[in-house]
């Protein structure tokens, strides 16, 4: 008696070390986790629509700004100007117009009399919707020249933080370069690098706990998208256009990473996130 | 709970504290077998010794990576 039970407690323990081998190798291999997982956040670059000289510059690196509030400035001298030329022009079209409107209206009367010739009252009514067409270039080109003003003084198109900021007063900027990102506030998400064989176990909304490298309370959120592309290195093409195609090994392939992006849920307080954190995630299962 | 360990700013698997606790809890086992002189309770020491450190593993990944 005493022998059976000496080999049934060993087999008992064994039983157990293989259901609990199971678990930890399921858990491992085939749960939707990932170590490779990154914070993000909306980043919008500013960028002057208009070139010249930072005349004045009203943020630090760092700063948090409210949307719509002044940045900076461009020197406005040489659009002021423009807009100056441009009303001048409005003005003087708008007169032509009213001139050659003028000379029509007599032709008209004159017409009614039989003392013109019908050629010379379509000649004025030509005239005078030429004009009208002048007059109405002179006033998008004033109001073009009224946006490049406007455009002169850069405001913040989100909320949010400066970040980078090496934009000094006086520096000259090109138009459309960017000169410096706003992390967008309250923008924060997490991108997981999920191995290719894990996939198939993501959707939508799944719930997901996200713990920071640094430690600290776990964050939650939720599956928002499951990326549908990568890049794929074969598809480039040398100078002759011929195929770039890598070479694999046969027995080891290493399984490519998809990003699967996580909004986060409520974040807790004092908490500091910084987009490029790494994150690990595990997401739920069912 | 456990996620990652991290060395002068290295990120190791949490594998590296979970699989010394196992084997610690394996000796442990094993030294107070020893000194009750239960060996001889069991079929196959090897056998449970091993399935042993298994089931402790596994414990321990439970217990410590918050599931």
């Amino acid at each position: 008696m005493t022998k059976y039970l000496r080999i049934l407690f060993t087999v008992v323990v064994v039983i157990m070390a293989v259901v609990a081998g199971r678990w930890v190798w399921t858990d491992y291999m085939h749960t939707p986790w990932t170590r490779d997982g990154r914070v993000r956040a909306d980043i919008v670059t500013v960028a002057a629509d208009v070139s010249g000289w930072v005349t004045t510059l009203n943020v630090k690196d760092g700063q948090l700004v409210k949307k719509g509030q002044l940045l900076f400035s461009v020197d406005n001298k040489r659009y002021q100007a423009a807009l100056d030329k441009s009303k001048a022009n409005t003005e003087g079209a708008l007169l032509a117009w009213e001139l050659a409107k003028h000379k029509y209206n007599r032709r008209e009367a004159l017409n009614n009399q039989k003392a013109i010739s019908e050629e010379g009252l379509e000649l004025t009514r030509i005239n005078r919707n030429i004009a009208k067409a002048n007059y109405d270039l002179a006033k998008t080109e004033q109001a073009l020249a009224q946006l490049n003003l406007d455009r002169t003084e850069v405001v913040a198109p989100v909320s949010g933080q400066i970040i980078n900021l090496n934009l000094r007063q006086g520096n000259y900027i090109g138009q459309g370069v960017s000169v410096f990102a706003i992390v967008k506030s309250d923008s924060f998400y997490v991108t997981g690098y999920f191995e290719e064989t894990k996939v198939p176990l993501i959707y939508e909304n799944q719930a997901a706990k996200i713990a920071l490298l640094s430690g600290g309370e776990q964050l939650t959120g939720h599956v928002v998208s499951v990326g549908k592309a990568i890049a794929n290195t074969n598809t480039q093409s040398n100078n002759q256009l011929l195929p770039q195609v890598q070479q694999t090994f046969n027995w080891v392939r290493l399984s490519q990473r998809i990003p699967v992006d996580i909004q986060l849920d409520t974040l807790p307080k004092g908490i500091q996130l910084s987009a490029g954190m790494t994150v690990s995630i595990h997401l739920a299962t069912d | 709970m456990l996620q990652t360990v991290v060395l002068g700013g290295m990120e190791f698997s949490p594998l590296v504290i979970y699989i010394p606790i196992a084997f610690i809890l394996s000796a442990l086992t094993r030294f107070a077998l020893h000194r009750l002189d239960w060996h001889d309770r069991i079929w196959k020491v090897a056998w449970f010794e091993v399935s042993l450190f298994v089931c402790y593993f596994a414990l321990t990944v439970y217990l410590l990576s918050g599931r």
